[in-house]
């Protein structure tokens, strides 16, 4: 944060005394995105290949919104997912790495091939097929259950966790209860039954 | 690097948190002139609100508050840090963050707002550890009240619920009505075990208080209370600048200016961040500019008259850092669900183990059942573990309806080897250079910490929980004190009862800095209530000059 100001003089990014922004590069960019979505899903677009600001031509599509949309479907056992989030989510995760373009196609066509039941059953067949899938499919949820792709917020209130759970809690920031909510009895939850689709990693929890 | 003299007044504070803008209110409501001194920017809550949302690290309590470059502060309690540069056997426990911006640290607090307790200001005398502070519960006692009103902070009736620290007036406002967690946890802590759990008193309206709305628990003290009903140092500032008194953001104090007699000081210099140099003039001026920037600031004005520093005469200044070096787990209960993070971030202690004969051998510490959003923590969980869809949905759910995070402020004692200094390798680009902090944890301290671990695992039992995840070591707390201490003795100590240096007459400290020991409850209070008498005295000064 302080690193991407330090390269500049005060009065490039210090014009107003509310000017301090996070990252505001980077979220100006989330934002033309998002709007570029808009524009390009009204035209049948998709992600291109470019590099951003390299061209403004488009080239072959990295990967069709499409076939990312039932690639999430799929993982997240959910029967319909918001489009516009999906391509802002997919814009990002083809930046992870340069192998990952490739990596979401083919797993694309292994669903294709395979067509799993459940999104379990997916997630143990795909990594069976090239363990390198894990990061991938775990990138996929990432971006759907927490908003955050690529590093970023993607979307914060809209993200599916706070789906899940929003008969028991409010996303922070944005409760609406009313006066002392907190005090009545929130619903009970039963002991999942569910195992595990993938290996299990070590959670790296980030610093306070 | 031209020096002139832009500015005067009657009293200069260098430091916009808690304490320099609450002092700052008081002298201006008494017609004495101020002007304030602060490092950082000043920006508004909505643009730390916006930061908060579009953050990924959400538990990053620095997060929101990029620093700027004229003025950094520690970006995360990592170590190594790039700002704060700890060392010695325990410099992970030392990595502390705080926020150089208009209005103080207090941006990100949980408005906990303990009284300390009598046995606190005497440790010494009653328990034959560390030290006396240079006054006692009952000098303190109306500035207490006085922080409170100020604040607006809620509280237990002390007839249903005594907190131990004697009150001659009720909370201004009635106790925070506790989450379903917290009501479960105390049943089980009441049924369980011979310990109990109390309404922690808070700055954080429970009707509307001083313009600001009643708690929506929106659960985001920290890092950001989104709607402004808990108390922090800003509302401060704009009651002060309201009133008259002037602030001046980004402006680096870096020297501190004395007469021939070096018995009093004349004038403070700033930069601005294009390194021009101001001098501003006054009658008394007020450091209160955070545990760690006040004995910086202090080591950086050295020169011949004072080589070690100012107000360095006794040698401790940047001695005796203390903190609330805590133990914390977080954990899966077995129970009912709790669903933890409906309302705000912290509102229920177990307060036992503040205070007994044992703290002759061992420091004394309080426990708190943090009531904290666990959703993201529970989907990131969730994914490790390997879950995918449906079975991915079910176990955050229940991840996110029964994980539990305990912590705790353990007491730490003055010892003047833990010791802040000045980075020999390492400035900022105004040339100041940054802070360096040897840490040792007091055996006091550590037996303290082993004693939290026991009733931890006693608790862990109790809720039946399952994957404990203890933070490695020891957790910092925030809560630095004791760069510039409290005593009778200008030998061993830097100020005196009233917070005014031995060294300089007409300079004072208001700070977390100045506590001779540092008890168990959040800091902020006391430090509030030493600010006000701090204010309290320089009225009456002014009144007899």
């Amino acid at each position: 944060m302080a690193t991407d100001r330090n390269d500049q003089p005060p009065s490039g990014w210090c014009a107003s005394p509310n000017a301090i922004r996070l990252r505001s590069a980077l979220r100006l960019s989330r934002r033309n995105t998002l709007m570029g979505v808009a524009a390009g899903a009204a035209l049948g677009g998709s992600a291109w290949a470019d590099a951003p600001g390299t061209s403004v031509t488009p080239s072959a599509p990295l990967m069709a919104p499409d076939h990312f949309m039932a690639l999430s479907r799929r993982l997240t056992d959910r029967p319909a997912l918001d489009a516009r989030i999906g391509a802002a989510l997919l814009d990002e995760l083809l930046k992870v790495d340069a192998k990952r373009p490739q990596q979401l196609r083919k797993l694309h066509a292994l669903m294709e091939k395979t067509r799993p039941k459940s999104g379990s059953a997916f997630a143990r067949e795909a990594e069976k097929a090239d363990p390198a899938f894990r990061d991938v499919i775990r990138e996929i949820l990432a971006g759907w259950y927490r908003g955050v792709a690529n590093g970023r917020v993607v979307v914060y209130r809209s993200a599916l966790m706070f789906d899940i759970t929003k008969d028991a809690i409010f996303p922070k920031t944005y409760a609406a209860g009313g006066p002392f909510y907190w005090t009545s009895k929130p619903p009970e939850v039963a002991p999942p039954t569910g195992t595990p689709a993938l290996p299990p990693i070590k959670l790296v929890i980030e610093p306070t | 690097m031209s020096s002139e003299q832009t500015l005067s007044a009657d009293v200069v504070i260098v430091g916009s948190g808690v304490a320099g803008s609450s002092i700052a209110n008081e002298l201006v409501r008494a017609g004495i002139s101020v002007i304030v001194l602060e490092a950082g920017p000043r920006v508004d809550r909505q643009h730390f609100v916006e930061n908060f949302r579009n953050l990924e690290n959400k538990p990053s309590y620095q997060g929101p508050f990029p620093a700027v470059p004229w003025a950094r502060h520690p970006p995360d309690q990592v170590t190594p840090n790039d700002y704060l540069h700890t060392a010695g056997p325990d410099a992970e426990a030392y990595q502390q963050v705080y926020l150089r911006m208009m209005g103080g640290t207090t941006w990100h607090w949980a408005g906990c707002a303990w009284r300390y307790l009598p046995s606190d200001f005497e440790l010494k005398t009653r328990y034959g550890q560390g030290r006396d502070w240079a006054l006692k519960y009952d000098d303190l006692e109306p500035f207490y009240y006085q922080a409170e009103v100020m604040m607006g902070v809620c509280g237990p009736d002390p007839a249903k619920e005594d907190l131990g620290s004697p009150r001659k007036q009720p909370y201004p406002m009635d106790a925070l009505p506790i989450s379903y967690a917290a009501q479960e946890f105390r049943k089980l802590i009441a049924e369980k075990t011979p310990w109990r759990v109390v309404h922690e008193p808070q700055a954080r309206n429970t009707r509307p208080y001083d313009g600001r709305p009643t708690c929506e628990g929106h659960n985001n003290c920290m890092p950001i209370c989104p709607i402004g009903a808990m108390y922090n140092g800003s509302y401060s500032v704009y009651h002060a600048e309201a009133a008259g008194a002037k602030f001046v953001a980004n402006a680096v104090v870096y020297r501190i200016e004395r007469d021939a007699a070096n018995k009093r000081v004349t004038a403070v210099h700033y930069y601005d961040p294009e390194k021009t140099s101001h001098r501003v003039t006054g009658k008394y001026f007020v450091i209160a500019a955070h545990c760690i920037e006040t004995a910086k600031l202090l080591l950086v004005s050295a020169d011949e008259q004072s080589p070690d520093g100012v107000a360095n005469s006794s040698g401790h200044v940047g001695r005796n850092m203390m903190d609330h070096t805590g133990v914390q787990v977080t954990f899966i209960s077995g129970d009912k669900a709790l669903w933890p993070g409906r309302g705000p971030l912290e509102t229920n202690v177990i307060d036992n183990f503040r205070d007994g004969d044992w703290r002759n051998e061992r420091g004394a510490y309080l426990v708190h059942m943090v009531d904290d959003n666990q959703v993201d923590l529970a989907t990131q969980m969730a994914i490790a573990k390997g879950y995918v869809g449906r079975e991915l949905e079910e176990r955050i759910r229940y991840l996110a309806a029964h994980t539990v995070r305990l912590f705790s402020h353990n007491e730490a004692l003055p010892d003047p080897e833990n010791r802040l200094t000045l980075s020999k390798t390492k400035k900022d680009i105004l040339g100041i250079p940054h802070p360096d902090v040897y840490y040792k944890l007091p055996e006091y301290t550590v037996k303290s910490c082993e004693h939290t671990r026991k009733v931890f695992r006693e608790l862990i039992g109790l809720m039946h929980g399952t994957d404990e995840q203890w933070t490695p070591g020891y957790f910092p707390q925030d809560h630095p004190s004791g760069s510039t201490i409290m005593g009778v003795d200008p030998k061993d100590s830097v100020v005196d009862g009233e917070c005014r240096t031995h060294d300089h007459d007409n300079l004072f400290i208001a700070s977390s800095s100045v506590f001779s020991t540092v008890g168990t409850g959040n800091i902020t209070l006391t430090v509030a209530a030493l600010a006000l008498r701090v204010a309290d005295t320089l009225k009456k000064e002014f009144a007899h000059a």
